[in-house]
């Protein structure tokens, strides 16, 4: 590791980084992880879109700090203080959206806080940042919420529209003639369409490839 | 050995770091938040009222607006009345209790407008509620509290209490619930009831 030369950020490593992030190894669509948040708060669109952006934050905030230390970190306390950075980074911004969105807040509820436990974030310090140096940390960080924001965004759309016929509040499909389907505010909404999601996910990417073999057509 | 005290330095000084750049982010943040849970009070008791607030009022105009029409309920007042007297006429137009009652998931915080003489809703309000968004978390909207406005707290038979039925309302003191939400407006109903059962019967005391 320590003879790893730095690798700048848009660097094909930094490319290859940020495509496996957000599509090649989505942490929602592929690896299915994280989805209590993605299942919850994702009722409406403008939700998702905060909630995208905290993951953002705190994935590359706790990716970047993990990484700087990396070498510095006891191997035996590693996942204490992971958690230690991330909670840090989630309580921050959370006492942000307090005290200057505070109706966002409250419509999260105790979501934000939760990112703490969310394994992407967890995940990506983990596998990631322990072993990588720090730009290159930031961007499998922001690059991972971002592939889970863009989800949320999806999801949180689909249910918005459907579930009450509005966008961001607004109504887009009118009352006259479309009838709210009130299953996909609730939670089965939720399940149907992050089943869609990762069904079209794999639909386009084509066959997955087995750990160490290759994809046959 | 070594190694041990290493990770029990490393430990203090992530902890002591962290600790004190939270407390640092919140004692900054801590004025905006009290001034946001203020007005949200504020904004609540002038909705309840049903007094106008300019799209876009800031913080020093919501505070002058209140003074201007609300007389807060004195330490001894019981109960506790916010009385709505537009600026200096001197007589009260209304007059609201605030309410904390038990939702479905976790309390809820509420303001309940009455009349002066006690009989007719002029408004309610919910907010600091934590029911399911989208569904019970609807009784925070304008469209579901404007639901209240004009109704009776007796009905024809004079007893008190508000009924939030499913779909029908025609009494004096009904009105239409939340579809997919009945829980939570069964809630809302006890709490709205236990609130003028408070009210009514101190009015009573005191006359």
């Amino acid at each position: 590791m320590a003879n790893n030369p730095p690798v700048p950020p848009g660097g094909p490593k930094g490319k290859q980084t940020l495509r496996e992030g957000v599509w090649g190894n989505n942490p929602i669509a592929i690896q299915v992880l994280g989805i209590c948040s993605a299942l919850a708060v994702t009722n409406k669109l403008a939700n998702s879109l905060v909630m995208g952006g905290a993951l953002i934050f705190v994935t590359a905030g706790s990716n970047l700090l993990v990484s700087l230390l990396r070498r510095h970190i006891p191997r035996r306390i590693r996942m204490i203080v992971e958690v230690g950075i991330i909670a840090t980074f989630v309580i921050l911004f959370d006492l942000f959206l307090k005290a200057f969105y505070f109706e966002m807040s409250k419509q999260l509820g105790p979501y934000v806080g939760l990112i703490i436990t969310n394994c992407i974030v967890m995940g990506r310090a983990e596998a990631f940042a322990l072993q990588n140096p720090p730009l290159l940390a930031i961007v499998d960080g922001a690059a991972n919420g971002l592939g889970y924001a863009i989800v949320l965004a999806i999801i949180g759309l689909v249910r918005e529209l459907l579930g009450t016929g509005k966008v961001f509040g607004l109504t887009v499909l009118s009352g006259q003639w479309y009838q709210p389907n009130q299953l996909m505010v609730l939670a089965p909404g939720a399940f149907i369409a992050l089943g869609f999601l990762i069904a079209a996910f794999n639909l386009l990417k084509g066959p997955q490839a087995e750990p160490g073999k290759e994809a046959k057509p | 050995m070594k190694g041990s005290l290493q990770t029990l330095i490393f430990a203090i000084a992530l902890g002591v770091t962290s600790a004190v750049l939270l407390t640092g982010a919140a004692r900054i943040t801590a004025p905006y938040v009290e001034k946001n849970r203020q007005e949200e009070k504020i904004r609540n008791l002038l909705a309840v009222f049903e007094i106008n607030v300019p799209a876009g009022a800031d913080h020093e105009q919501l505070l002058s607006i209140y003074r201007a029409n609300v007389v807060e309920p004195k330490e001894t007042d019981d109960p506790k009345f916010y009385r709505y007297v537009p600026g200096g006429s001197g007589e009260s137009r209304a007059v609201a209790v605030h309410f904390i009652g038990k939702g479905l998931w976790g309390p809820v915080k509420g303001f309940l407008a009455l009349d002066p003489g006690l009989t007719t809703f002029v408004g309610v309000t919910f907010y600091e509620q934590e029911e399911t968004p989208g569904l019970g978390g609807e009784i925070a909207t304008k469209d579901f509290t404007d639901r209240f406005k004009g109704k009776k707290v007796r009905d024809l038979a004079g007893r008190t209490g508000i009924r939030i039925l499913r779909s029908g309302a025609s009494g004096p003191n009904e009105i239409d619930g939340l579809s997919g939400a009945t829980l939570t407006c069964d809630k809302v109903q006890e709490m709205l009831n236990q609130a003028l059962g408070q009210i009514v019967k101190e009015a009573r005391h005191g006359e």
